[in-house]
């Protein structure tokens, strides 16, 4: 979700609290989201409070009356509101009790005025089937907001009955505007491989897919690259609607992630799209990495990519200075993506294999390390060499030279073969010096 | 922010100022303060009426006790 929709949401939780509507806030498109928020828990607080003492008393008075009555007053002279508001003062099983006696549709539009945080005793402590029916009238009401805030409070197997009634675009709407997004995790796992393919098709189908995406940032890595595979496996139409909607939305920064935690099959197929190969596409693509760091998941795409479509990406990683160069040889270090980052060099045009030379001149000792077994279990000496052959004399010697110095016997072995079957005298010259 | 709408919305906020508002002009200020306002009045009201209406509800018997607790 990006900064503006995340206010536009806030806006909308903030006017429902002080009974007015969204439009009525406008002022505070221009607030930060999170400032919103803050401001909407204070507004929560002092709504409490204005009203504490008699609210204290009137759940005080409800143990006195038959859990019968209770439920009429509260439906008959209360209303949901102040019925929301005397929930959380109320003995959580006593409160479980007077729902039990209260219409379905009347303990919606109390859920859509409850604050869950006063009263997360009493929602774990309701009836899975109620809280299904609850949901159900939300999702009827299109209440998303109101049921995005109740989710990280359900027991498991309220969610899990909530999660057979809910249909696919309710449920994603919900989880986009989910309030605790860490319980997207917990929410995804009780879904099963059909019914989250069913949830991926009507993304597609139904134009959701900021929504659906939204809900892939916050998944555990191997949920992300479970859920890719399931998407990878659907029809091109599905993924050829996500490649155009990450395209227009802006969305990349969103999926390049499930493209690494995928399989390396499901990346094969999605790379093999003839959608994700255009140019516009891949320009987009590496615009999204430059600007997220996201370098480890466009290293892992790039050799599943069709030769044509990674010599565009050589080209547009031509302009690329060399921080930026440093940002890939981290990432390639951080993630153990050396034998990716070094073919793709060598696809590059010369000054910009000159710049990633340079920059291999400044890794830390690790760094040097780690590509230096890359290079050797994968057999890329020739392609190293090439690469630092584009420096300047006196730079190929001090690179050379720290490489020399971190190669243990056998790999410096491999290096100076390298090194004689391509007239490359610096490494000779500073392997002997070792 | 003017310094007249934020302490009037930091004294509808319960004496606590809140953050990031810069954005806003004073009549945004002071309108968000006046809408707060009226959402107490207005539940403080309906909250009034139907402690009311509850005690019509409740059973004669009960009713001594029930006034008790809530009006002491």
């Amino acid at each position: 979700m990006n900064a503006r929709q995340n206010a536009d949401v806030e806006i909308l939780k903030l006017a429902r609290l002080v009974g007015v509507e969204s439009e009525d806030l406008r002022y505070f498109e221009q607030v930060d989201a999170q400032d919103i928020r803050d401001l909407r828990d204070q507004v929560t607080v002092v709504m409490f409070d204005a009203d504490r003492q008699m609210l204290q008393r009137v759940a005080n008075a409800t143990r006195l009356i038959p859990i019968k009555l209770a439920a009429v007053i509260g439906e008959q002279a209360f209303g949901p509101l102040l019925c929301a508001r005397v929930t959380g003062l109320l003995e959580p099983s006593r409160a479980v009790d007077i729902a039990r006696h209260l219409p379905t549709e009347f303990l919606a539009s109390l859920a859509v005025q409850l604050d869950p945080r006063r009263a997360s005793r009493v929602i774990a402590e309701m009836p899975a089937d109620q809280i299904a029916a609850i949901a159900r009238v939300l999702a009827r009401r299109e209440e998303h907001i109101a049921m995005g805030r109740l989710v990280s409070h359900l027991s498991k197997a309220s969610l899990a009955a909530a999660l057979d009634v809910v249909d696919d675009e309710a449920l994603l709407k919900t989880a986009y505007v989910m309030e605790s997004k860490s319980s997207i995790g917990a929410l995804v796992a009780l879904l099963s491989a059909e019914r989250l393919e069913q949830i991926i098709r009507t993304a597609s189908s139904a134009g959701l897919w900021p929504e659906a995406l939204e809900v892939l940032r916050y998944v555990s890595d191997d949920q992300r690259g479970w859920l890719g595979d399931l998407a990878a496996g659907l029809e091109d139409e599905v993924l050829d609607s996500m490649v155009r909607a990450a395209q227009a939305d802006d969305l990349w920064a969103s999926v390049l992630p499930v493209t690494r935690a995928m399989s390396h099959e499901s990346r094969e197929r999605f790379a093999g799209l003839a959608s994700v190969q255009t140019r516009p596409v891949l320009a987009t693509i590496v615009d999204a990495a430059a600007q997220e760091a996201l370098w480890a998941e466009l290293l892992v795409l790039l050799p599943v990519l069709p030769p044509a479509a990674r010599r565009r990406v050589a080209a547009l990683a031509t302009a690329f200075g060399r921080s930026v160069f440093e940002g890939i040889l981290d990432a390639a270090h951080e993630h153990d993506l050396w034998s990716p980052l070094i073919l793709f060099a060598v696809e590059l045009e010369k000054p910009a294999q000159k710049r990633i030379a340079e920059s291999l001149g400044g890794l830390e000792d690790d760094a040097v390390d780690g590509l230096l077994a890359e290079v050797y279990n994968e057999r890329l000496e020739v392609e190293l060499l090439g690469i630092i052959a584009q420096l300047a004399l006196a730079g190929q010697k001090r690179v050379a030279k720290r490489l020399a110095d971190r190669a243990d016997e056998d790999i410096l072995a491999v290096l100076v073969q390298a090194a004689e079957d391509n007239s490359f005298a610096p490494l000779q010259k500073a392997a002997k010096s070792t | 922010m003017n310094e007249n709408a934020e302490r009037i919305l930091k004294s509808e906020l319960g004496g606590k100022a809140p953050h990031g508002m810069d954005g806003l002009t004073e009549a945004d200020m002071a309108g968000f303060a006046g809408i707060l306002h009226d959402a107490k009045r207005r539940q403080s009201q309906a909250l009034e009426e139907a402690v009311d209406e509850a005690l019509e509800i409740v059973p004669r018997l009960l009713r001594g006790a029930i006034r008790r607790i809530l009006f002491g």
